[in-house]
Parts: C-alpha cells; structure tokens; sequence
C-alpha cells in the first residue's frame, strides 16, 4: 500500500469517474457523495504521506515507482515525490476535496460535472508526481479538456470564448514544449551511460554533466539558428509561462476567471497556475541551465514586470472577478522573480509563494463566490455597505485580503518577503534595482485590496441588500480551511520550509553547477 | 507443385475477394434489386474470410523479404508491406460496409451494386500496394478510380453527387494522365517498368538503373518522377492537387466518403513509400541517389509543411461537418507524408501508424457524422447544437475522437504525432515538427466547434432516434483510440514490419 501510495492518490479520483458514470442520472445526491469520497481518500492518503510517511531530511526523490510503460519508446511509468511536489500535492487533494461541496450549487448535469472535476484532478496530481517526461506530458494535457468543459459548459455568458481560448492558449504552449521534449528525448537516448531517456532526473543529471547539449541532433540541434540549449529552454518556459500565467501570455486567465464557475475558479487559481511555476522547477530549468543562467535576467524582468503589470490593471478593474484574476498574475510574478535569483532563499520563497498563493487565492474566489450567489453581479461600484448586513463575511474577507496583500503574520508576508530578500541577494548585479521595482507592485497590491473592501463592504448600505443573508455553514466550511493555512503558515512557515528545504538545497546546488 | 496452383494460393485473398463482388453481382440480379442487405452481410463474411486468410499470409511471410520473382511472372509482390495494407483496406472497407447497411438515410432495396462497387475497389488497392511493377500499380489505381467514380455519383437523383462524380473524373483522368506520362518517361530512361530494376538496372544490361540515369541525364528524370509523385499527391490528396477533395467528399455519399478518405488514401500511401523506397532507399541504390533522395525528402517536406497548413486553415471556415472533415483529411495527408518525408524506414513506420491511427480516429469521425445525419439529416455543425446531452454516449466518443484527431493524449492520434515528431526532429526536420506543432494549435479550434455544439449550446427539444449499430462501432473505435494510445506496442510492431520488408538500406534511429 504505502509503496504505491501515488499512485493510489492519483487514480482513486478515476474509480470514482467511473463509478459517478454509472449512477443513475436522478441520483444526484450518490453522485456527490461519489465525489466526496473519491476526492476524501486522496485527502486522507496525501495528508498522512506529507506527516507520516515522508522523511524530510532527505531532498531526493521518495516513494519512487519505476515500470516500463510504452516500451517501444522506452517511456515509463515513474513516479516519486520531493519537497518541492509534496506540498502541492497535498494542496491539489485538499482544493479538491473543498471544490466538491464548493459546488453543490451547480444545478445543471451534476452528474458529468463531477466527473470532469475527478478527471482533472488525476491530471494535476499525475503531473506533480511524475518523472518521466513523456508520462508528466501526458497528465499535462489530460488537464485541458475536463478544464475546457467545465469552463464551457457550467460557466458564464461569454462562456463558450473563454473555454476556447483558455485551450487553445495552453495548447499553442504545450505543443511547442511536445517539440522540445522529443529533441531532448532523442539526445537522451543517443547517450550511451542513459538507462531511461525519457526520464526527467537523468535529464538533469545529464544536463549536469555537460552531456545534453544537442550535439546528437542534425545540424548540432540548431532550429532557425538559435542553439541547441535556447529554443530547448524557451520553448519549455513559454509553456510552462502561459500556465502560470506570466505577461504577455496572461490574456487568457481573465477571460476563463470570469466565465468560469467559483469552484472552477478556485481550482484554477489554486492550483492549475502553481503547475507552471513547478513545470519549470522541475522540468525546464534544471533540464538547460546553461541557457537559464544566459536568460536569468530576463526572468527577472518578466517576473518584475507581471508583478507591477499585474497589480496596476487589477487597480483599474471594476468587476470584482476580474480584479483577483489579475491578483493572481501579479503574485504568480514573485514566483519567477524568486526562482530567476537563484538563491536559496529565493527558491524557498517562490516555492512558498505558490503554496500561499494556492490558499489565499482560492479565499478570494471563493469570496467572490458568496457574493455572486446572492446579487448576481459583480460590479465592485454596485456594492456598499455590506459590512452591516454580512459581519460573517466581512470578518472572513478581510483576512482573506490581508492574506494576499501580505500583511505580516499572514502566509503571504514570509513568502513575500522571502522572495524579495533571496531576490536582493542575488548574485546577478540588477536584482537590487528588480526587487525595488517589484516594491511598487506590493504597495499597488495593498491599494487595490483595500479600495476594494471599502467599495463593498463600507459606506453607506445599499438598500437594494439589506435583506442578504450572511454566509451559510457550507460557505464558512469551504473557507474555512483556507483562512486556516494562511494564518498558520504565516506564523508557523516551517511546516511547509522543512519539508521542502533539502530539496531546494539540492536544487540550488544542481543549478548552480 | 505447379506454378500457376501455387501462384492461385498465394493470390487466395484477391481471388475470394473478386469471387466475392461476382457473387454479389449475380444474387443481387436474383434478388431483383429486393433485399439489398443480404448481400451486405455476404459482403461482410467475404471480407472476414479474406482478413483470416491474409492474417495467415502475414504469419507466413515472416519477418522480411516476401515472394517477388515468382509469382505472376514477377508482376506481383507478397510482402507484409502489402498485406499490412490489404488488411487496413479490409478493415476500413467492413466499417463502411457496416455504414452502407445502417445509413437510415439510405434506400433498403436496390443497391446491391453499391457493395459490387467498393469490393472492386478494394480489389483494386489489393493489387496496386502488392506490385513493383508499374503497370499493374496504375492498372490497380484505375480500377480503384473507376469504382470511386461511380460510387461518388450512386445517388443518381443527387445533384450534388452527380457533381463530385464528374469532378472527380476530370481530376482523375487528369492526374492518371500526368503520371502516366511519368511512367513513359521512366520506362524510357531505364527500359524496365519494375520497381525493384528500376533502381540498381539489371546485371544482364537490359536495363540501365536510375542510379546511373541520374547521372548523365538528371532533368528528365526528375520531371519523370516528380509527375509520378504528383499522380500519388493526387491520390492522397496533397497541396496542390487537393482541389478535388473538399467538394467530392462532401457530394459523395457519406459512406463513400470514409472511403475514399480512409482506404482510398491509404492506398495512394502505400503506392507511395513503396514507390520511394525502391527508386531511391534499398540497398544498392541508396549511396548512389543519396543526393537526390535528400531534395526529394526537402521536396516531400514542403509539400507536408504546406498541406497541413493549407487543410487546417481551410477547415477553419468550414461551417458543414463533411466539409470539415474533407480538409482535415487534407492536414492529416500532411501529417502523414512527415514520415515519408523523413526517407528512411524508421519515417516510413512513422508514417503507416499514423494512417493507422487515422484508420480509427476518421473511421469513428465519419461514423458519427452518418450518425447525426441519420438524426437530424443535416451535414452543418450547427445542426448538433444541444444534442450532446441527449446522445451523450456516441458524442462522448466523438469528443475523443476530436481529441485524437487534434493530437492530444492519451490518445493514438497523439501518438503518433509523438512518433511523426521524433522521426522529423532526428532526420533535421525540426522546422517542420514545429509547423506541425502549431497546426495542431489551429485543428483544435475547429474540431472543437463539434464539441462545442454538442455539449456548450443549447438546442431544441426534438425526438431521441436510436441507432444501436452505429452508437456501437463508433463506442468500439473511440475506445479503442485510447487504449491503443496508452498501451499501442502491438500496433507499432505491426506498423515497423511493413516497412522492413521493403528491404530499405537506411533503418533509421532506434527509438
């Protein structure tokens, strides 16, 4: 059992599509509690792996699973955690878990909606967990089609675009990484000592020794006259970039937080952003340091500039929807501006900032959602007053929003501050005058939080609400735990440092060669 | 044992096969024209007794090499390239039998010739992908022509079907022309019409190789095998002798579509790489023509590069579902021509599982479209809105049908596109695997218009019509397109023995 426990927490959500298949289309309620179990295990199995089974002293992979899967390619099922996946891993089952009865007010085919939502979590787990690359390609793109429906088909009146374009976005990314990965691949497997080409810790240890650098290629792995290890390395991170999503590949992430439903939402920001920023920790950079280091800078700047970016278009927003998805490419940017300093305290701190973002994030969507329920609306300007009328909600917003502006003793301050000061670190000259840049993003960040708050929930009470009902159990219980992490981690931030500290260090050591 | 009983034997699928069509032919006219399903079914158990006996074919020939010089004087060849596509053509015919049965739209009586006239057909690509020699290749391809035209225009009422049948003549006849010309040139420049000649010449001087032809006289021989290869593009419908296909596949009824999009063009594919591989890729040719295989394979590349991109961007704006899948078929014939881009055996492999791949994943894309047809009897995309809810078991087959067809996993299509890539990449094509990449991007987009239909709109309420057959051998191939995507080893062994049997001197990389 515990041997295979990936495996069990990545396929026990598909026994629970299949069996949802075969409810009778009335029984909505066995549907749901279908999903609230095949959704519970996984929760219970990663929670007992990440406080009981997991060594974390050791930052090399654990719990590794290793069988010959297509072996006309030499492709294997392999997989295994580290500090680095472990922490998302758990997030993944827990958003989850709560996305479940985040949905119990969707009306419309409940039945096919909770099996996509199974089917997309054995995709995200699938990719956390996996080290082969062919295997984490192919749990990548088992994510867009569930995402595409449950976007498309339970979402809101410009719902049938944002599905569109939120596939076609990620899509155009992971089709140029598909062409990387087979350049990789065959330069692999060209490599005399390499047992398995495909996988993605021989890739690295490959890349570490100088031997992966395309000279088994034609013309020595040139495309249109770029090198070898630059189109590799761009055509991954843009890949990857377009999930996270990072300027100028963000347009999409609007469009599908709008339409999307609160649950979705959730889940989107949550987690599906966080399996970019982890796509180029585990499987972009380590893979081309070479061109990592040539490009760091410009990571940077990227990263500085979605922080900044991000922030000023959320302070422009006048739908309330809209302003937390652009939240979310502003604080998305810490995460590459932390991993482009290449230092360890920036590493700690971008991967900090994705498990903080996964909790806080998901408070605001599910903040949205309260209200959304209830004026079907989201016009920041139409709001006021409900401070009065909603205490419960208020009280649990404002921490929700104090949370993601990073106000210290709350999780996003530690992982704030930890990128900023790994970032100032930096060996690389510029990331001082990056890190003072970026200042202009946290100050934008707390304006457009707190602008917010006050047109909904001070002033003068809008007549039109005064009969609302605070939140109900099921609303608080979805929060709940949210608001929970983000208040312990950001006192307590070494349940999550210590589990990921020495697979940092060995990360950093690799990269830094 | 005698020669021609031996020759009889090894000629078993061809000859129950055309036994077959005879037997059809004759109960028919016993019929009257009444009942025309019988003679269905006796066409469906012709071609289980035809894939059983070729399946034992396959066993026998073993690993490489084949029966060449034996049988029928020469004329034809027994190896498993062929019987790989013999077995495709079976395959794909049963499915379309299986349509022509159980098409509502269809008449019940009177049309017995339809089976007479798709299992001349198949006779037809039985002989053109089992020859070197290039006569009988071009008599096979007429044949195959010759019952194409005809099912093309079956709905004698039909305007529209009338319309594809004489377009598809006039193409037809023009490009048959044109690499029959090529042929002459050919037979000129060597003095022999045999493919396996051709190449090295023969030791008694009788012919002069095309290795030595290159030599002396490099512009005839060129333009002789560019017009051959333009006779093949035809075929498989490549840019820019593709201007037939949208407007046949859509007038042609929806059954001789998958046809002629399936087998049909699969035939041209095996014509094809045969066809390459003995000019310019076996042993004893390949050092002297490597030049020249190499601007064939630059050639080759182009024309894949501008076919997917031209098909996709058509489909683009298609709003009919038949038209849609006319030029989709188009962007897979350039998916397709990568491999034989690649002119090795590995690409050669490459390219077979793709059409492999595009066996289920059309198969399936057409059954749902008779499908629908049958329900709504209408072609447009427009005409599903809603109604994925309602059928959600053959509309949950066909999303993963879309999902194979844009190429994405766990599917076959992705496969081997994964297999396409590879071959392009190491052959340094890595342009081109990129061109390839990005049309995916643009497939997605239209295939999942249909998607959207069925499950994102909203439609009007109207009768539920069920059609257990067809809702089965849609269900079978959507599924079989995710199984075979995750566990395809025997597939891919099958995929690799038809090329190894063409005696290719370069094997390309291991994978």
């Amino acid at each position: 059992m515990t041997e295979h426990i990936l495996s069990w927490i990545t396929f026990i959500p598909l026994i629970g599509m299949a069996a949802i298949l075969f409810v009778p289309r009335a029984n909505v309620a066995l549907a749901k509690t279908l999903a609230m179990i095949a959704t519970g295990i996984p929760l219970i199995l990663a929670t007992w792996l990440y406080f009981g089974l997991y060594d974390k002293d050791n930052g090399g992979l654990q719990f590794v699973r290793q069988y010959d899967w297509i072996a006309g390619i030499r492709a294997q099922y392999y997989v295994g955690v580290d500090g680095l996946s472990l922490p998302l891993v758990w997030l993944t089952t827990l958003l989850l878990f709560i996305g479940v009865p985040a949905s119990f007010g969707i009306e419309k085919a409940q039945k096919a909606y909770y099996a996509l939502l199974l089917l997309l979590e054995v995709g995200i787990n699938g990719v956390f967990v996996s080290q082969d690359y062919f295997l984490f390609y192919v749990f990548w793109e088992v994510m867009l089609l569930p995402m595409y429906f449950l976007i498309g088909i339970w979402g809101g009146p410009r719902r049938e675009y944002a599905a569109i374009k939120f596939f076609l976005y990620t899509l155009a990314g992971s089709v140029l990484m598909l062409v990387a990965i087979v350049a990789l691949r065959i330069d692999m497997g060209a490599i005399e000592s390499v047992k398995n080409p495909f996988s993605i810790p021989e890739m690295v240890a490959m890349a570490k020794s100088g031997l992966l650098d395309g000279s088994h290629l034609p013309f020595g792995g040139e495309l249109l006259g770029m090198a070898f290890a630059t189109w590799v390395f761009w055509f991954l991170f843009v890949g990857f970039a377009i999930k996270v999503p990072i300027v100028p590949f963000h347009t999409w992430l609007p469009d599908a937080h709008v339409e999307a439903p609160t649950p979705i939402s959730v889940i989107l920001a949550g987690i599906l952003l966080k399996l970019g920023g982890y796509g180029m920790i585990r499987a972009c950079f380590p893979i081309v340091p070479e061109a990592f280091h040539q490009f760091a800078y410009v990571l940077g700047v990227i990263g500085v500039v979605s922080i900044v970016y991000g922030a000023f278009v959320a302070l422009g927003q006048t739908d309330f929807k809209r302003m937390v998805a652009y939240s979310s490419v502003s604080h998305m940017g810490y995460v590459l501006l932390g991993l482009a300093a290449l230092t360890t305290w920036g590493t700690t701190g971008a991967a900090l900032q994705m498990f903080n973002h996964g909790t806080s994030s998901a408070v605001l969507f599910l903040v949205v959602g309260v209200i959304y329920d209830r004026a079907h609306h989201r016009d920041l300007n139409g709001f006021g007053g409900l401070a009065q009328v909603m205490p419960k909600y208020w009280a649990l917003t404002t921490l929700g929003f104090f949370a993601a502006l990073g106000l210290p003793g709350l999780a996003g301050f530690v992982s704030e501050a930890m990128t900023l000061l790994g970032a100032y670190e930096s060996a690389l000259p510029g990331f001082k005058v990056l890190v003072l840049i970026s200042v202009i993003g946290i100050v934008i960040t707390a304006a457009f939080l707190l602008f917010a708050m006050q047109r909904v929930f001070l002033g003068k009470l809008n007549p039109k609400y005064a009969g609302y009902q605070d939140m109900t159990f099921r609303e608080v219980f979805c929060q709940a735990p949210f608001l929970f992490l983000c208040v312990a981690l950001g006192v307590f931030p070494w349940f999550l440092t210590d589990w990921m500290r020495a697979s940092i260090q060995l990360w950093v050591d690799t990269m830094k060669g | 044992m005698n020669p021609y009983v031996e020759g009889l034997r090894l000629l078993a699928p061809e000859v129950v096969l055309t036994v077959v069509a005879l037997a059809v032919l004759v109960w028919d006219l016993l019929l009257k024209g009444r009942d025309s399903h019988k003679v269905g079914y006796l066409t469906l158990g012709g071609l289980a007794v035809t894939a059983w006996l070729l399946l034992g074919q396959w066993r026998t020939l073993g690993a490489s090499g084949g029966v060449h010089d034996t049988l029928a004087y020469g004329m034809v060849t027994l190896d498993r390239f062929g019987v790989f596509f013999k077995l495709f053509t079976v395959g794909s015919l049963a499915v379309v039998a299986l349509f022509v049965l159980f098409d509502r739209r269809e008449r019940k009586h009177g049309i017995g010739e339809y089976y007479f006239l798709l299992l001349g057909a198949a006779i037809g690509i039985f002989f053109m992908v089992s020859t070197n020699n290039l006569l009988l290749l071009m008599l096979g391809l007429e044949l195959l022509s010759l019952a194409s035209y005809s099912l093309a225009g079956f709905h004698k009422g039909s305007k529209r079907s009338a319309e594809a049948a004489l377009k598809y003549i006039v193409f037809g006849g023009l490009s048959a022309g044109v690499m029959l010309y090529g042929i002459s040139l050919l037979y000129g420049l060597t003095g022999t019409i045999d493919l396996a000649v051709m190449g090295r010449g023969s030791a008694d001087g009788t012919s002069v190789g095309l290795a030595a032809q290159f030599a002396t006289s490099p512009v005839p021989v060129a333009i002789a095998v560019v017009l051959v290869l333009a006779g093949f593009a035809y075929k498989v419908s490549v840019v820019p002798f593709h201007f037939w296909t949208p407007d046949v596949y859509e007038g042609a009824p929806t059954p001789v579509t998958t046809f002629l999009a399936v087998a049909s063009k699969a035939a041209g594919f095996a014509a094809l790489l045969r066809f390459l591989g003995a000019l310019f890729l076996v042993e004893g040719v390949e050092s002297a023509v490597a030049a020249y295989a190499e601007r064939i394979g630059l050639l080759l590349a182009l024309l894949a590069a501008i076919t997917m991109t031209l098909g996709n961007l058509s489909a683009l704006r298609q709003s009919n579902l038949k038209r849609l899948l006319a030029y989709s078929s188009i962007a897979h014939a350039g998916y397709a021509l990568m491999g034989a881009a690649v002119m090795s055996e590995a690409g050669f492999s490459a390219s077979i599982f793709y059409l492999a791949a595009y066996y289920f994943m059309n198969l399936g894309a057409f059954g749902f479209l008779l499908y629908f047809e049958g329900v709504t009897g209408s072609e447009e995309v427009d005409s599903l809105k809603g109604l994925g809810w309602r059928y959600p078991l053959v509309s949950c087959g066909m999303v993963v049908l879309l999902v194979s067809l844009t190429g994405l996993p766990p599917t076959i299509g992705f496969y081997g596109k994964y297999l396409l890539f590879y071959e392009s990449v190491h052959a340094g094509y890595a342009w081109l695997a990129v061109v390839a990449a990005l049309n995916s991007v643009v497939s997605l987009f239209y295939y999942f218009r249909v998607a959207k239909a069925l499950f994102l709109s909203q439609g009007e309420e109207c009768p539920t019509i069920a059609q257990p057959v067809l809702a089965s051998v849609i269900t079978v191939l959507a599924v079989f397109t995710i199984v075979t995507g995750l566990f395809n080893r025997p597939l891919q062994e099958w995929s690799e023995a038809g090329p190894a049997s063409l005696g290719i001197a370069n094997e390309g990389p291991p994978r």
